[in-house]
């Protein structure tokens, strides 16, 4: 190849890098201005102009520090004065592409009964342990509404480690807070849960029999899909006796018949 | 039909023991009891009604779900339920103008008073989407059996569903009419008996919209709703005017648009054609638009291409109704909703399904009718649980495709992206508290 041809070349590819940067300015551009709008963005506000954000988080997918670096800018936002709306739209993003480096942002909010629930929209999809870490340490200061939200989440995760707190929990004055306990121990479903339910459902008051017996039923099911079958059988009798209302009596009778089937 | 508590007397067991005479309660029972609760002239007596609380008597609540089951003679309306309560009054007077002015029954803003009695059989849900599965468990632990309009609204929301209807082996039904049109039903029966041979591509054609943005400025909550209620799960958002009543339907955090709608009727045939009632698609793509500012933020416009495991291809478009399965040996479809079956040759319209051939069910006679008999048999509706959920998750792997902007694999054994965590992030959504699941 002679030096002019390679002159050409050259001259070509610096041109197509120059062409592709051009793009890219533009949406570093509209990424600053839509950061810039979300200080000040609330209800009733068009959110075209949050639009350069939703393109950038969707974007990233594949590009490891490009994501951080956005994760990291969009958890700032969390820390300052910005509106209920603004800090809404931030969580819903996280819960695409948050990582541990967004717990610490996304904590503090659990305790606000504002924004409690977005930041547990962003925590419960995140998959790291610090996101469970993090919905556990607030059952100690949260109260009503607001801890039966973090319990909920809690079991969605399905967090072992939260399995001590959550006991407790079944002996809270609200029925709210012991309900969703109970249902969060069942969903935990291990073999400490088990137990744990099983002396729960035959002294709950009455207005938790059902949630108690649920939450056992859905803790049987646990024990099966993990080849426990004498604790999933052992769940299932206890829940078939006369004194359960019928329907959680025939619930239980299809459990035994499924679990008798089983290996 | 209801399942009652060992502490709480079934209401027919006590209607029955009185009407026999057998009972010490019989001194009351003149009193209590009218002819017709006995079964006279024609009626069906109480003791074989089923009674059930309407929870969301909207528009389509009233016009299509409360009247249809009040044309029912064995079903019993016993509660009115919605967040506004103008809603109710306007049920009431439609309940009162066929079941007479004197008619009465429990009337409420919250629907957990509703399912807590224990002489509601079934309950008719017709709220917005987000409501849908939380509040069809929650009956269903409760004993209810239940009829849920459909969408649901997410993927690990219908999962949850098919669980807990298995776990109680309680009668649910996804309320469409679908199943019980004979086009939909005979489209469905021809694909699968192979008069077009062996199926290689559908096409449906599903609604677009909203054609506007919506207007997103906080209004003041009117008075006769209660707007935390209607929220429920959702996350808090102030009143907005084009929410409420009848546009949630283009909000994501209610609903999955047009494409989960409509998507519950059409998208169901097409499964039904296609034997992946209980399955569904390997790989998920899509392209759609959305308007960029306003109050709505569902896809007006969308193509999704959805691949099976037996290599069928499904194109899914916004833009009217319409379906149309290719085979390697013809055609047949239609050109909006409940048009007539068009095909590629008469042979193929003019086909008769033999005895030896498969048969798929059909109830003529609606949805409404279709639940009301499983009550009594304890049988599956024809659009049961599984299938529904299995139908609804065709449309929000669609939305997550289009969210996302990229091909997705499917797994439809274990309900999970292959090798995308981002995608399965959008399976489920955390509720607001204090609702769960």
């Amino acid at each position: 190849m002679s030096e002019r041809t390679n002159m050409v070349v050259g001259l070509v590819m610096m041109a197509l890098l120059l062409v592709g940067a051009v793009p890219a300015r533009a949406a570093d551009e509209a990424l600053d201005k839509s950061f810039d709008a979300l200080k000040t963005y609330d209800w009733g506000a068009n959110r075209a102009v949050l639009g350069a954000i939703d393109k950038a988080v969707v974007a990233s997918n594949g590009k490891a520090d490009a994501q951080k670096a956005l994760e990291k800018r969009l958890a700032a936002v969390l820390g300052t004065d910005a509106t209920g709306a603004a800090k809404d739209f931030v969580c819903r993003k996280l819960s695409l592409i948050g990582s541990a480096q967004s717990v610490p942002a996304l904590a503090p909010l659990l305790t606000d009964e504002k924004l409690s629930h977005m930041a547990r929209y962003a925590l419960e999809r995140m998959s790291c342990p610090e996101s469970v870490k993090a919905m556990r340490g607030a059952l100690q200061n949260t109260s009503g509404r607001v801890k039966v939200g973090v319990i909920n989440s809690l079991g969605v995760r399905r967090d072992a480690e939260a399995v001590g707190p959550l006991s407790a929990l079944l002996a809270d004055s609200l029925e709210e807070v012991a309900s969703a306990a109970a249902a969060a121990l069942g969903s935990i479903g291990t073999s400490q849960t088990a137990k744990i339910l099983g002396d729960f459902q035959k002294k709950a008051p009455e207005g938790l029999r059902l949630a108690a017996a649920d939450a056992y039923l859905v803790c049987a099911e646990r024990r099966l899909a993990d080849g426990k079958k004498a604790e999933a059988m052992l769940i299932y009798k206890s829940l078939a006796k006369p004194d359960q209302p019928k329907h959680v009596r025939l619930a239980a009778m299809r459990g035994l018949l499924a679990a008798t089937g089983k290996k | 039909m209801n399942r009652p508590t060992e502490r709480s007397p079934d209401r027919r067991e006590f209607l029955k023991r009185a009407a026999a005479g057998g009972s010490t309660v019989v001194a009351a029972a003149p009193y209590l009891i009218t002819s017709t609760a006995l079964g006279a002239a024609g009626a069906v007596p109480a003791s074989d009604r089923i009674t059930v609380g309407f929870i969301g008597v909207g528009g389509h609540g009233i016009a299509r779900n409360l009247r249809t089951f009040l044309a029912q003679a064995d079903a019993q309306p016993v509660a009115l339920c919605d967040v506004d309560t103008r809603q109710i009054a306007k049920a009431l007077e439609v309940v009162r103008k066929q079941r007479g002015e004197s008619f009465s029954c429990q009337t409420t803003q919250d629907w957990r008073e509703v399912i807590a009695r224990s002489d509601v059989d079934a309950v008719m849900i017709s709220t917005a989407d987000h409501w849908h599965v939380p509040m069809s468990v929650a009956a269903i632990r409760a004993g209810k059996d239940v009829i849920c309009e459909k969408p649901t609204l997410t993927i690990a929301g219908g999962r949850a569903l098919v669980d807990t209807v298995k776990r109680y082996g309680a009668v649910f039904q996804m309320s469409t009419e679908d199943r019980s049109i004979p086009i939909y039903h005979r489209m469905a029966e021809l694909v699968r008996n192979g008069r077009i041979g062996k199926l290689q591509k559908i096409y449906v054609q599903l609604p677009g919209g909203p054609g506007n943005p919506g207007d997103p400025k906080p209004k003041p909550v009117p008075k006769e709703l209660d707007w935390e209620m209607w929220l429920g799960p959702a996350p808090w958002k102030p009143y907005r005017a084009g929410l409420h009543r009848s546009h949630w339907r283009w909000n994501r955090d209610y609903s999955g648009g047009n494409l989960a709608d409509w998507g519950g009727h059409q998208l169901d045939t097409a499964q039904r054609a296609n034997d992946t009632e209980r399955t569904g698609p390997v790989e998920v793509e899509g392209t759609g638009k959305r308007h960029a500012g306003g109050l709505y933020d569902t896809y007006y416009e969308y193509h999704i291409i959805c691949r099976y495991a037996n290599g069928v291809e499904m194109h899914i478009d916004s833009g009217g109704t319409g379906l149309k399965f290719e085979g390697s040996e013809g055609w047949l479809g239609n050109s909006g909703w409940c048009k007539p079956i068009e095909a590629s040759s008469k042979k193929i319209l003019g086909s008769v399904i033999g005895p030896e051939e498969l048969h798929l069910f059909i109830c003529p006679q609606g949805e409404h009718r279709n639940f009301l008999d499983c009550v009594k048999s304890r049988r599956d509706p024809y659009f049961p649980a599984e299938t529904g959920h299995r139908c609804c998750s065709v449309a929000h792997l669609g939305n997550i495709a289009m969210d996302l902007g990229r091909k997705l694999r499917w797994n439809p054994d274990t309900e999970e992206f292959a090798d995308d965590a981002e995608a399965n992030r959008l399976r489920s959504r955390a509720m607001r508290q204090p609702w769960r699941i």
